[in-house]
């Protein structure tokens, strides 16, 4: 039972067409009225703090989803206050957001961005107001800060691009790569991360690129250069757009390498952009793939998410769930305070659906990786090779 | 691959572009007025055409004049809200609120298709046509024959009908136009409906190979803007130039050096075009721009 969080809930689901503009309206007049001070009756304030709207929202929502599935089945029946505030892919937007979330309620914690720089710009709210953020963004520095108040339930970048590199050079036997990503923050922390685990695996990139811009249209002039270079593979870390036309073009234009991409291709939105058929010999890197449901747990969780939300799920779905989750299970054990949750955060090991979560000491819970490839027939992948704890460093 | 397939690449991207230009062309040679909502209208007919296309999954030709008719209603609308009760404020008030106008568009169609991207079906078919090492999708042929065709009809209007000349009439001096019995906000109105058609007939043709997502209007209102600044103010042969010359640097320059590179080296002719014919390359003397 929740009060505001079930209509939060509600409204912002991403179901059919219709409908969703009264929805909107509602959820719009629902986040008002958490900043015009509404009290609170629930026994657990945590509210939700995600990019929405903006180029992230994509991934935004598929975390608010996790995020919301997860409070909408609290354990120990305790109730749960959560309502929805948009950071707006901004960081000064995220901070403003999560400054009136904590503002309005004693938040045990609060289920915050994918978005790296979102979560810079958040840390310094967090330890204002001692609250712990649960987070699923992969930008490696949130947790090497030494900011108590992070935890992170999705591997970060440091370790899942060790993964990335190893199945290719270690599993493909790939070795004349072109290594190539976005202009974002994102693109360009995991082409920094690619090029320095492919040199410890002693390959050196044959053609490098990482001036793409997000909104780049045409890619054959990148295509010719990495046909020209000699590359046996592409290896591409980007958010979908691109990705999706990099591999798109190479196949119209006959470049049949293999595509090995960063985790926003398994994103059931961006698969959707393609023929199955366009995606034979792609592969990509993700923390959990439940759309494959590989197990019996994911695929009755997958299986949920599905008619709750009307969608296929993602990893950034099943990984903001399982931080959720965990939080809320160390709640209903009797850590209802935010210094008992974080302290509990740290020392608890968590079964969840997509893996088994414990801290590293640092606030990184999540130490498995899952390589999927498509075979040219559907537009759900295949788990063809698993990474965890110390398969993810690379010396 | 060659030099060639370079340039019928770019030729293509820059004929969706032209399509996009010539829209905002159309608006400033009637008006006066810079329309900055008109890259998240290109979207608009992207969306447009991805709905008409799930409804009845038909080609987009063959969607097209649909596409244009609900687009015209939507620039009508546009004028409406974001043009007529500013028509006698500085221009920089119009700039403004057709930015604020595509602002609420993109929030638009978060709600109504949600934040990914989608692709709207094929103009024709898919599929590539080839000529020896020389490769043409059929989207890309059919992209470049449409704007051909819309470019053409748009200087048939502009330099050769009496309407052509009473809109541009209407934008040298409304006052003096309506003095000698031109209709000038109907034809306004008009304008914006036409403009808005032609944004929407592009967004349609952009929508299958490179999809329509929310913010993907931002990107095109400056290349728009930027198309018409070199290409030379109200000038419609300069709109096509300027899109051309967008594309050239974004698919030939950057097969040579790299995309931020490229990028780098486009608005440097930018401001080399600025200092050293600052009306454009086929500009047209006009009193004032935003």
């Amino acid at each position: 039972m929740v009060t505001l969080g079930r209509l939060g809930s509600t409204i912002l689901k991403p179901a059919s067409r219709t409908g969703r503009i009264g929805r909107s309206v509602i959820a719009g007049l629902a986040v008002a009225a958490v900043g015009t001070g509404i009290a609170h009756a629930a026994d657990v304030y945590l509210p939700i703090v995600m990019p929405i709207t903006g180029f992230l929202s994509v991934e935004g929502g598929s975390q608010r989803n996790g995020a919301v599935m997860a409070l909408e089945h609290a354990p120990g029946g305790k109730t749960v206050e959560y309502p929805i505030f948009d950071t707006g892919t901004s960081a000064t937007g995220a901070a403003t957001a999560l400054d009136k979330a904590l503002s309005n309620g004693k938040a045990v914690a609060a289920a915050v961005s994918v978005f790296g720089t979102e979560m810079v710009a958040m840390m310094p709210v967090a330890s204002e107001y001692k609250v712990p953020l649960l987070t699923i963004s992969g930008l490696a520095k949130i947790t090497e800060s030494g900011n108590p108040y992070i935890f992170r339930f999705l591997p970060n970048d440091r370790e899942i691009k060790v993964a990335h590199a190893r199945y290719v050079v270690e599993k493909m036997h790939k070795s004349k790569i072109a290594l190539i990503s976005d202009t974002t923050a994102y693109g360009q922390g995991g082409f920094a991360l690619l090029k320095e685990d492919f040199g410890k695996l002693g390959v050196k990139p044959v053609y490098e690129d990482s001036s793409i811009a997000p909104d780049t249209k045409d890619m054959t002039p990148l295509l010719i250069k990495v046909k020209g270079s000699g590359a046996d593979a592409i290896v591409v870390h980007s958010v979908a757009a691109p990705m999706a036309l990099i591999a798109k073009q190479a196949k119209a234009m006959g470049l049949n390498l293999p595509i090995i991409n960063s985790s926003s291709l398994v994103e059931p939105t961006a698969t959707a952009l393609f023929e199955p058929a366009e995606l034979a010999n792609v592969c990509a890197e993700t923390p959990s793939a439940p759309e494959a449901r590989a197990t019996p747990r994911v695929k009755e969780w997958a299986d949920a998410y599905a008619k709750r939300f009307g969608m296929e799920p993602d990893g950034l779905a099943l990984g903001q769930y399982d931080g959720v989750m965990m939080a809320l299970t160390l709640i209903a054990a009797g850590a209802t305070t935010p210094e008992k949750l974080g302290d509990a955060l740290q020392k608890s090991t968590y079964e969840g659906v997509a893996m088994t979560y414990k801290s590293n000491g640092h606030g990184d819970l999540a130490h498995d990786a899952d390589i999927v490839c498509w075979d040219g027939t559907s537009r759900i992948p295949k788990v063809v090779e698993h990474y965890a704890g110390e398969q993810m460093v690379l010396k | 691959m060659s030099l060639l397939q370079l340039v019928i690449n770019g030729v293509a991207l820059g004929a969706a572009y032209a399509l996009v230009a010539l829209g905002f062309v159309f608006i400033v040679n009637a008006t006066g007025a810079v329309n900055f909502a008109h890259g998240d209208l290109v979207m608009a007919g992207g969306y447009v055409a991805v709905s008409l296309g799930a409804l009845a999954p038909v080609p987009t030709l063959i969607l097209l004049p649909l596409v244009a008719i609900i687009m015209f209603v939507l620039g009508l609308a546009l004028a409406l809200l974001a043009y007529f009760p500013l028509i006698n404020r500085p221009p920089s008030t119009v700039f403004i609120s057709t930015l604020l106008c595509g602002i609420i568009l993109q929030n638009a169609f978060v709600v109504l298709f949600g934040p990914q991207a989608r692709a709207a079906p094929p103009l024709i078919a898919s599929g590539a046509w080839h000529l020896g090492q020389i490769e043409i999708s059929v989207q890309a042929l059919g992209t470049m024959v449409v704007a051909a065709v819309l470019i053409a009809l748009q200087y048939m209007v502009f330099a050769r009908t009496q309407i052509g000349r009473r809109l541009r009439a209407t934008a040298e001096d409304r006052q003096m136009a309506q003095a000698i019995g031109i209709p000038a906000y109907a034809l306004i109105a008009a304008t914006f409906g036409l403009g808005t058609a032609l944004a929407g007939i592009a967004g349609a043709l952009l929508a299958n190979q490179f999809f329509v997502y929310p913010t993907g209007g931002i990107s095109l209102s400056v290349y728009a803007y930027i198309a018409v600044v070199i290409g030379g103010w109200g000038s419609i042969a300069g709109a096509v130039i300027g899109a051309m010359l967008i594309s050239l640097f974004q698919v030939v320059v950057s097969a040579y050096v790299s995309y931020a590179v490229a990028t780098g080296l486009l608005y440097t002719t930018l401001l080399l075009i600025f200092l050293v014919r600052p009306q454009g390359i086929f500009g047209e003397r006009v009193q004032r721009r935003a």
